[in-house]
């Protein structure tokens, strides 16, 4: 039985087979060596040397990792459901049909598959506080503009501002699962007499819930390994209580100072933290995802 | 249908076509250079210089291949934003290249993980007598750890104080004396800070920042030399803190972090002071060329960074390219003729001349008193400024100590938050020091010796 079945499977896994050596030798090789270098100290030049728990102990009460790890905690709250609320009003604006539509949706999505890198650099223009763009219009209508990149928290909102200016991507997908609403709903709705609001609450939203929470789940675990915005603007002088992340401190660990031992047992505690938010997320769909 | 078919073969015929021609052109596409000569024996040189620089490079490889008839030093221009890495998974891997030129801070944490070979390893005992008699204390800063010699310097950095002869006089004041001490300094740049109607910065008169290179000037620094201990939280070093920040106070923390944003980073003609925006600053030995290609109208000079009262004379920060050997190299021997031919530690007067090329600083008095480079100072005559600063003591260069990146990430965030105001300088330097003392609790936990 199980020879025929793998027999009858044979040709698609050769046909798979160069992405099954890829994933097994790049991703799930390096994943499980990962577990034991988190027990070890290494450097990647010297053999690995073992040291119990000790990555782990220490991690404890490294004050950097817990300050990046408060960061990274706020800017998922934050930026997570931002993303989700901008994604949805922006799809559900797109989703009239109005002519050149097709623009406006392109126009929206573009921002999306700009290199992360080069939207950063543009950013970083954008909100220079002297000659920026943005700081230029709010000085016209006589407001001085803050120092968006220099301040802590002006930084926290101008990665928050760059994650909304991706939404995009999402925005896609919000649109197809409107697409995908029924449209004897609506009309139902109508004869009972729903406004429009009520239309949005009682037919739109719950019907677009399972597209809300694979974004969402996927928006967190985005955040959770937020690293190339923030790494960029550290190294461009940014305030680091605002961009020193889990994943640019585990970076910085790894290969800046060469501490794969200690940056790996971070890699398992930001893992652990990434399963435990899902687990959660998964656990609470039962109440507010509505599969149709 | 034929119609059908007569498109889908079109189709196919354009198709076959595009792939003939990318294939040809992956095939046609020149190569990398033929050795020029292939009976030597290879040795290869990573290096992170491009444009015009990697120009410069290629010349001294080609002048070293001409000069002798053993070896062949093939150089090969990294991207220096993945220089590091490429070179540890290189020696990992067990095909690094034989000598690479290097100018982050990573002596300390390479030579601690055995990647680097001590160059007295290479040397003749003679050759490292000429060295410890011959280098300038900058050069034997900069390539050493625990007491051997890892790194050899092929060019020094040093900071002076560049000054617009221009602006100096509109203001009232006399180049040919320039201050003597950093007071001084600082009420002449008081006097060329230049505002508009609203009161925003259009010109700055003289900032100093940067802790690293005022520390020593005050008489600290991060690192006794002597006693080959950290010092951090120190009178001087807070003395040095606070002067830069009370500085930034006088011009107003928020109009001084707006007018440097609108500046750029400051490469070639960008640089702020050859655009006007600074009157007096503080910058490296490589300005003086950049200033004589892209403005040579300018009228400047160049002078030492004055002491406070009490300070130290002819003190501040330096760094440098050096040339790392590492371990598992093939042809460290010819690594190691490379390294002497470019350093001038033999044949000074020969190496002179590949030191004018790049505008750099040489490790040795011989190699600076030769005539070819006694000829560059006569074209460039701000430089002479820099070379008659390279005998003094006084220079403090990056910690030797194995967790030297760390130690400098953390000393740039300590200046930094003083100077945004958000910790007080002697806070911000007990901040320093308590996470370097946690840093160095964390490795020995590790198992680490510091």
């Amino acid at each position: 039985m199980l020879v025929r079945a793998l027999r009858k499977a044979l040709p698609g896994l050769l046909f798979i087979s160069p992405w099954l050596f890829g994933f097994a030798a790049f991703t799930a090789g390096p994943f499980l060596v990962s577990v034991y270098l988190s027990f070890t100290r290494y450097d990647i030049v010297s053999a690995p040397r073992w040291v119990g728990l000790e990555n782990y102990a220490v991690l404890a009460t490294d004050p950097v990792f817990w300050r990046s790890l408060e960061l990274t905690l706020l800017y998922t709250a934050v930026a997570a459901p931002i993303a989700v609320i901008a994604g949805v009003a922006l799809s559900l604006l797109l989703n009239f049909e109005v002519r050149g539509i097709g623009v406006y949706r392109t126009i929206f999505f573009l921002p999306s598959i700009v290199p992360t890198v080069a939207t950063t650099v543009v950013f970083v223009w954008v909100l220079n506080p002297q000659i920026g763009l943005v700081n230029g219009l709010l000085r016209g209508i006589g407001v001085v503009g803050p120092a968006w990149l220099k301040e802590p928290k002006w930084t926290f909102a101008s990665l928050i501002l760059m994650a909304v200016w991706g939404v995009g991507g999402t925005m896609v997908t919000y649109l197809a699962g409107l697409k995908d609403i029924p449209v004897y709903l609506y009309e139902a709705a109508l004869i009972d007499g729903a406004s429009a609001l009520q239309r949005l609450r009682f037919v739109t939203l719950p019907l677009l819930t399972p597209v809300i929470f694979f974004n969402l789940v996927m928006g967190v675990i985005a955040s959770f390994q937020y690293f190339t915005q923030a790494y960029m603007l550290l190294n461009q002088q940014a305030p680091e209580e605002a961009t020193r992340f889990l994943a640019v401190y585990l970076f910085e660990r790894a290969w800046r100072y060469l501490d794969m031992g200690y940056a790996s047992a971070m890699a398992w505690v930001l893992f652990g933290l990434v399963a435990v938010v899902t687990s959660l997320l998964f656990l609470s769909q039962k109440k507010w995802v509505h599969y149709g | 249908m034929a119609e059908a078919s007569r498109a889908r073969r079109a189709v196919l015929y354009a198709v076959s076509a595009l792939g003939g021609a990318l294939i040809a052109s992956v095939l046609l596409a020149p190569g990398p250079p033929l050795r020029a000569h292939p009976a030597r024996t290879e040795v290869r040189f990573w290096h992170m210089w491009t444009a015009e620089w990697k120009t410069v490079v290629d010349r001294i490889v080609t002048r070293f291949n001409e000069s002798q008839d053993e070896y062949e030093v093939v150089a090969l221009s990294v991207p220096a934003s993945s220089a590091d890495s490429k070179f540890l998974l290189a020696v990992v891997g067990g095909d690094p290249p034989d000598v690479m030129a290097e100018w982050n801070p990573v002596i300390p944490t390479w030579a601690e993980s055995g990647m680097l070979t001590p160059l007295s390893e290479l040397m003749s005992a003679d050759e490292a007598a000429a060295f410890e008699r011959e280098a300038y204390p900058a050069a034997k800063k900069i390539g050493q750890y625990r007491g051997k010699l890892y790194g050899l310097a092929v060019g020094i950095n040093l900071w002076a104080a560049y000054y617009r002869t221009d602006a100096l006089t509109d203001a009232g004041l006399d180049p040919a004396h320039f201050p003597s001490s950093l007071e001084e300094l600082v009420r002449w740049g008081a006097k060329l800070d230049q505002f508009d109607a609203q009161g925003n910065l259009t010109r700055i008169g003289f900032l100093p920042s940067s802790l690293p290179q005022y520390a020593p000037l005050f008489g600290g620094g991060f690192y006794d030399w002597q006693k080959g201990v950290l010092t951090l939280d120190t009178e001087p070093n807070r003395r040095a803190l606070s002067f830069l920040v009370e500085n930034r106070k006088r011009l107003g923390l928020d109009r001084v972090m707006r007018f440097d944003s609108s500046q750029n980073a400051g490469s070639g003609i960008e640089w702020p002071f050859m655009t006007g925006a600074y009157a007096i600053t503080v910058d490296g030995q490589w300005r003086v060329e950049q200033l004589a290609r892209y403005a040579p109208e300018l009228h400047y000079g160049v002078a030492a960074i004055p002491p406070p009262q009490g300070g130290k004379l002819n003190a501040g920060w330096t760094s440098g390219n050096f040339m790392v050997v590492p371990r598992g190299a093939k042809q460290a021997r010819g690594a190691w003729q490379f390294m002497k031919f470019w350093s001038g530690l033999v044949e000074p007067e020969r190496a002179a001349e590949l030191y004018t090329w790049g505008g750099w600083l040489p490790s040795f008095p011989a190699v600076a008193n030769a005539p070819a480079f006694q000829n560059y100072l006569q074209k460039y005559p701000q430089f002479r400024k820099f070379v008659e600063l390279m005998p003094s003591e006084n220079w403090d260069a990056a910690a030797p100590v194995p967790y030297q990146i760390y130690l400098a990430d953390r000393e740039g965030a300590a200046d930094q938050l003083a100077a945004r105001g958000v910790l007080e300088p002697s806070a911000a330097l007990a901040a320093l020091q308590r996470q370097v003392e946690e840093e160095i609790a964390r490795r020995r936990k590790l198992g680490f010796n510091d």
